[in-house]
C-alpha cells in the first residue's frame, strides 16, 4: 500500500545508515571530531535514552548519546492523547514503554493529513523525527508516521536500539558483545607492553596472552604469542636474544610445540637466531 | 516528557521479579473466559490476564501491558492484538536482554 511502500526506504536507510563501516570508523577516533557532529543518520532509540542524554547534556547544542549527537531518531510506540484540533499541526504523545515524549507533526499537505488520519490513540506506530529542545522540554518534530502492521517490528526496534547502542559502546573501548573482541584484545595486549617496559619482567604479558590462547584458535595464536613476547622492549633489549626454553617457560607452552613454530617464523624472516640456534630475537625494521 | 510509568519487558519467568509493578509481555492466546484471557508466555509458561475487555476478534498473539499481580497473573490496562505471525522466540530473547545487560536503556 501507499504508506508501507513509502516508508520502506526509511527502514532500509536506517539499517544502511549506521551498518556501513563509515560511522563506526568515525566513532573510533575521539568523540569531538567533525564527523560525529555531522552524523545525520537515523538513530533508533527508546524514550528513556532520549531523556537520559537530555539530563546529562545540559548546555550542549545537541543531545548526545554515546558520543553521537542526536538529531534524527526513530521510535516505535503507542500513540496517546492525539490532538488534531489545529488545522496545521497534530500533536500527540508517544508511549514506548520506557517513557513518554511529546510529538508534533506539521500538516501542510493532503498527504500529511491522510497519514495522520490512520493514526489513532492506541495505535502502534513507527515514527521518524527530529529532536528539538524548546524551553527546557524535549520534543519530537515528526516527519514520518506509519502504523505498524507486522508486530515483529516492535521486537525488532528494541533489538535495533540495543544493537546500535552496543556497537557504539564497543568502538569507545568497552567490551560489549564479541564481534570486535579480537580487535580489542590486540589493543589491550599493546598497552600491556608499554606497562611491561617499566618492569624488566615478562610476567605482565602472561594473563593477557593466555586469554587469547583460550579462544581456541590454536596455531595462529601461537605464532602471535611468540612474536608478541619477543617484541617486548625487555626482550629486544637483550642482545643475546631469548633462549627457546625461556620462551616455553614464560608462555607456558611445551618446547616441542614451539620448535616447529619458531622454525616457520624464522623462515618467514620474522625472527632470527643470535648467539646460537636456541636464542632468538624479533626482527626489527 | 515523562518516564514515570515505564513498563518492564517480561516473559513468564521474569514476571515474578516485577510483582506490583507495570510490565508488558506478549502471550499466545490459549483461551478466553469472561473477563480473563489465558495465554502461554514466550517461554512456555502459563499466564492469566485479568480485567480490561480484550479486543475482539482476538489474534493468536496478544500484547498485555498492566500490573503484575502474581508470578503468573497480570491485571491488564492495555491489550493489543499482535497478529498471527509474531515470533515469540525473538521477543523472549529481547526480554532477557532488556532485563540484563541493557536494562538501563529501558527502565
Amino acid at each position: 500500500m501507499f504508506s508501507s511502500s513509502q516508508f520502506e526506504p526509511n527502514s532500509a536507510f536506517s539499517g544502511g545508515g549506521f551498518m556501513s563501516s563509515q560511522p563506526s570508523q568515525a566513532y573510533e577516533s575521539s568523540s569531538s571530531t567533525a564527523k560525529n557532529r555531522e552524523f545525520q543518520g537515523l538513530v533508533p532509540v527508546t524514550v528513556k535514552q532520549i531523556t537520559e542524554c537530555f539530563q546529562s547534556g545540559a548546555e550542549k547544542s545537541g543531545l548526545v548519546i554515546n558520543g553521537i549527537s542526536l538529531t534524527n531518531v526513530s521510535l516505535v510506540g503507542l500513540v496517546c492523547d492525539k490532538d488534531d484540533s489545529k488545522v496545521t499541526e497534530v500533536r500527540f504523545i508517544l508511549d514506548d514503554g520506557t517513557g513518554r515524549i511529546d510529538c508534533k507533526r506539521w500538516v501542510n499537505e493532503a498527504f500529511d493529513a491522510g497519514e495522520m488520519e490512520s493514526v489513532q490513540d492506541g495505535t502502534y506506530v513507527r515514527l521518524n523525527g527530529h529532536l528539538k529542545t524548546f524551553q527546557g522540554k524535549t520534543q519530537l518534530l515528526v516527519f514520518s508516521v506509519r502504523p505498524i502492521i507486522d508486530f515483529n517490528e516492535v521486537t525488532f526496534h528494541y533489538i535495533e536500539c540495543i544493537h546500535f547502542y552496543s556497537q557504539n559502546s564497543e568502538s569507545q573501548g568497552q567490551q560489549v558483545g564479541d564481534a570486535t573482541q579480537s580487535q580489542i584484545a590486540n589493543s589491550s595486549v599493546n598497552t600491556t607492553f608499554q606497562g611491561g617496559s617499566n618492569t624488566n619482567q615478562a610476567t605482565p604479558l602472561n594473563p593477557v596472552v593466555s586469554s587469547q590462547n583460550n579462544d581456541g584458535n590454536g596455531r595462529k595464536n601461537l605464532d602471535d604469542m611468540i612474536l608478541d613476547y619477543l617484541k617486548q622492549p625487555a626482550c629486544t633489549a637483550r642482545q643475546q636474544g631469548i633462549h627457546i626454553d625461556e620462551i616455553a617457560q614464560q608462555l607456558k607452552i611445551p618446547k616441542n610445540k614451539l620448535e616447529g613454530v619458531i622454525q616457520s617464523l624464522e623462515g618467514d624472516g620474522l625472527i632470527y637466531s643470535t648467539i646460537d640456534e636456541y636464542h632468538f630475537k624479533h626482527v626489527e625494521l | 516528557m515523562d518516564t514515570s510509568s515505564p513498563s518492564a519487558f517480561v516473559n513468564g519467568a521474569l514476571l515474578r521479579r516485577y510483582i506490583g509493578q507495570k510490565v508488558r509481555t506478549v502471550v499466545q492466546v490459549i483461551g478466553s473466559d469472561n473477563g480473563s484471557v489465558v495465554g502461554k508466555s514466550t517461554d512456555d509458561l502459563q499466564i492469566v490476564v485479568r480485567g480490561s475487555s480484550p479486543p475482539s476478534p482476538l489474534t493468536t498473539y496478544l500484547e498485555v501491558i498492566g500490573i503484575a499481580e502474581s508470578e503468573n497473573a497480570i491485571r491488564a490496562e492495555t491489550l493489543t492484538n499482535f497478529g498471527n505471525t509474531f515470533d515469540p522466540q525473538n521477543y523472549n530473547e529481547l526480554c532477557k536482554l532488556a532485563n540484563g545487560e541493557f536494562k538501563h536503556l529501558f527502565i
